[in-house]
């Protein structure tokens, strides 16, 4: 697939038969979790309108030091669908169209610090005056109420917070600090919980306003733990181990960084891992005869695993594996993802290109749909204030002398 | 109708939405839990034994009950239902034809069998939402094979990555690290309901349909940044990811994650640190300087964080405008000021008579608050037990 920056209109056709064709975002969503959100909703066939300014434009459009990248980014992820408006919302005039863009959508989605939209004007109050039955996503590091909802945080913050990072890491290694998976699965239940909201308003016709602290998010990833600790357990961090299987793991193989991941469920696994293997004494031997017994003698199988799986391919192996019935996989990089014919017979991985982008993968379909269609990515990342005409224009009504005068006098900035 | 025993609810986001959940993974159960707590009826189909995840660690201490699936079930319903018995068959039949949506994570091949066959339910029950959540997805030409948590979180990317930062750097020869617990899981789940009340929200016009959901897929949506860094010509690897600076450190009592992104957080940083000489240096005040001397910079924020207690530095930071965090426990969780405010979790009964705390959800919905349950249900507690033909009225 070759995907093109599409003049809005040709988009708007393709996204009639995806399942969210028709629910229009406006979209106040900065940093990655939020954005995250309403572009998996774009992908479902959402229009989604990016409000930025020339001030404050999105961090992909600058150089992020911090992660080694020197420049602004060519393609962005969780910017692709969307459209781009440039609004001052220092400026009063500028609040006022944002008020009105907001009237003539479905959803308004925001992730500032708590009180920085109501502050612009622009909270789920002053909102409903314009857009009575307004959805409006509130995504925020710790959420709209409570004694921290003021704290600023990023996804490493949210997992310290949500008790996932102390529960990662190496059993006898400190804590781990999650990184993006954990904005946007963030940002993923924040779209999910979206969903609920508007099927609410379809069937009363009443607002909701949803908060998501990610924080929360961080913490319904360890809701077991949670269990336990409330009944006076301290749960240990588990690394590679679980609690039930063995073998469990990842093991080193021939290739040089190349890993294989194993999880034996049962006894009928674990007689096939052997029989792969060719450990007949393994199989045989009476340590291992059932579940809870190799659960004991987990140190001791996985010191033998190392041994056995140590010069091996790890691809082969994992294919025979599998082939037994055995739960394996290797522990794939970026580039054997993007190499996987499965991802991409699937849509998960999909081809994109522009102009002035080089052909490259992207994530694609977050699921496939037998009926509908168009699910996806239909356009890449949009420049600064690329679709003005159809929004302030076709949308808002606004004429060209006014958008010049708007522009002049940088309420569009 | 089998619900005959629903009573009026308050208006929720899901009211009136009836789901139906055959799961024996986490990821399709996760995705019927976060449906339940907004609202919707779930009703978990069991085999006779209950479902596997009844048994699945971690158990309590005591009871043996799973605190897996106290999390997963909360307040949902159950019914018993053997699929591989005519008469659980007919009672799946009576039950879709009342759903809105219907979760699924049986194997491709076992479906048939058990009358899951996405193209005769399809048939059958045409406004039907159909949701199948399997490791690899139904389609393409790995659908057929295994995986577990450990497996779907390094086929999706992000395992190969972990850990990044402190870990990696005290234990540069180990395996690659999974996250804690079901993570993998967890996002084919929310990537699962997700796209559930997608298709749901396009019945009236499309109809009921098949969505066919992968938990690699969603492991590799969340991690999409590492794909985009691959198309700019990075291959990220564990070693590599880290934060130039800033990230996990050991305070004189704990753990502390610190991070600062934006050129005012390092001024506020250095007065942290209590404006020390080495960061007196102007070559500093550039933040490309900066990411090529992280090391340096994290050496002396060690050196001071190892003098310091945890929540003195987190309470400054806070207040200079520095992100910081305690990494805390469960128990620090259970017990936070910030959590109670927000009702983040709910006691429920367990069946020995004891009281567990659950977490209820990650979303809050400001106009009509979520219910809160309080039971997680027992087998076949909606009392329709299919395996006896007799009980089926």
């Amino acid at each position: 697939m070759s995907t093109q920056h599409a003049p809005h209109k040709t988009t708007t056709a393709a996204a009639h038969k995806s399942p969210l064709a028709g629910v229009r975002i406006a979209d106040f969503t900065i940093h990655a979790a939020g954005p995250f959100c309403t572009h998996v909703l774009s992908q479902l066939g959402a229009e989604c309108i990016k409000i930025e300014s020339k001030t404050r434009p999105d961090a992909f459009r600058k150089p992020h030091a911090v992660y080694g990248r020197m420049a602004a980014a060519t393609f962005d992820q969780v910017s692709a669908n969307k459209l781009s408006v440039r609004l001052n919302l220092k400026s009063a005039e500028g609040v006022a169209l944002a008020k009105r863009l907001v009237a003539v959508s479905d959803i308004a989605a925001e992730s500032f610090r708590p009180g920085v939209m109501k502050r612009l004007g622009l909270g789920f109050d002053d909102l409903l005056l314009g857009k009575p039955d307004l959805v409006m996503l509130s995504l925020s590091s710790c959420g709209q109420s409570g004694p921290d909802s003021h704290f600023a945080g990023y996804a490493p913050l949210f997992g310290a917070w949500g008790g996932l990072g102390w529960m990662s890491g190496y059993t006898d290694g400190p804590p781990v600090e999650m990184r993006h998976v954990m904005d946007h699965s963030a940002g993923m239940h924040a779209a999910t919980a979206l969903m609920a909201a508007l099927h609410q308003r379809r069937r009363t016709g009443r607002p909701q306003h949803v908060d998501l602290a990610a924080r929360e998010v961080a913490s319904a990833m360890i809701g077991d733990a949670l269990v336990q600790a409330s009944l006076g357990a301290e749960p240990a961090r588990p690394g590679n181990g679980d609690l039930a299987m063995a073998p469990h793991g990842v093991y080193a193989t021939a290739g040089v960084d190349r890993w294989l991941t194993v999880a034996v469920r049962n006894d009928a696994e674990w007689q096939a891992l052997a029989r792969v293997l060719n450990q007949p004494a393994a199989a045989a031997d009476e340590r291992f005869a059932s579940a809870s017994q190799r659960w004991h003698q987990r140190q001791a199988l996985d010191v033998l695993m190392a041994d056995w799986l140590a010069d091996c391919d790890a691809d082969a192996m994992a294919q025979r594996l599998q082939q037994a019935g055995v739960c394996a996989h290797v522990s794939w990089n970026m580039q054997d993802i993007a190499d996987d014919a499965h991802l991409l017979a699937r849509g998960a991985l999909t081809q994109v290109s522009s102009a002035d982008i080089p052909a490259r993968l992207a994530v694609g379909a977050p699921a496939r749909f037998s009926r509908s269609e168009g699910v996806g990515i239909r356009r890449l990342t949009p420049t600064l204030g690329q679709d003005e005409d159809y929004v302030f224009g076709e949308l808002l009504g606004l004429g060209a002398a006014e958008r010049a005068d708007l522009e002049q006098r940088e309420v569009i900035l | 109708m089998l619900l005959n025993d629903a009573s009026p609810v308050p208006d929720l986001p899901l009211s009136g939405c009836l789901v139906i959940e055959h799961a024996s993974s986490v990821a399709a159960a996760y995705a019927g839990r976060q449906l339940a707590a907004m609202g919707a009826t779930v009703v978990m189909l069991e085999p006779a034994a209950g479902s596997p995840l009844r048994r699945a660690p971690p158990l309590l201490e005591g009871s043996g009950e799973s605190a897996l699936f106290t999390y997963l079930a909360l307040g949902k319903r159950s019914v018993v239902c053997d699929l591989e018995i005519p008469a659980g068959r007919e009672l799946l039949q009576r039950e879709l034809a009342q759903a809105d949506i219907f979760i699924d994570d049986t194997p491709v091949h076992e479906r048939n069998a058990l009358g899951l066959e996405p193209a005769a339910l399809a048939a059958a029950f045409p406004a039907l939402v159909h949701v199948s959540v399997l490791p690899f997805g139904s389609n393409g030409p790995k659908a057929g094979w295994r995986a577990e948590e450990v497996n779907l979180l390094h086929a999706g990317g992000e395992g190969f990555l972990l850990p990044n930062g402190l870990s990696n750097e005290l234990f540069p020869e180990r395996a690659p690290l999974k996250i804690y617990g079901h993570f993998a899981g967890y996002q084919g789940g929310c990537a699962a309901a997700l796209a559930g009340l997608s298709a749901w929200w396009a019945v009236p016009d499309t109809g009921g349909q098949y969505v066919d959901v992968s938990v690699q897929d969603a492991v590799l949506a969340v991690g999409a940044f590492a794909l985009q860094r691959l198309g700019d010509g990075s291959l990220e690897h564990r070693t590599t990811r880290r934060f130039r600076y800033g990230g996990v450190f050991e305070a004189r009592d704990g753990f502390i994650e610190l991070l600062t992104l934006e050129d005012r957080q390092w001024g506020a940083l250095v007065r942290l640190l209590g404006e020390p000489g080495w960061a007196d240096d102007p070559a500093l005040g550039d933040p490309l300087e900066r990411s090529r001397r992280g090391d340096e910079i994290n050496r002396h924020v060690r050196a001071w964080m190892a003098r310091h207690d945890v929540e003195d530095i987190v309470r400054r930071a806070q207040e200079l405008g520095v992100p910081a965090a305690r990494y805390r426990t469960p128990a620090d969780v259970l017990g936070g000021a910030h959590e109670g405010a927000r009702g983040l979790f709910v006691p429920v009964a367990l069946a020995d008579g004891r009281t567990a705390q659950v977490l209820l959800a990650p979303f809050q919905f400001s106009s009509t608050p979520l219910q809160r349950p309080s039971a997680v249900p027992s087998l076949g507690e909606m009392g329709r037990a299919a395996n006896a033909e007799e009980t089926i009225s």
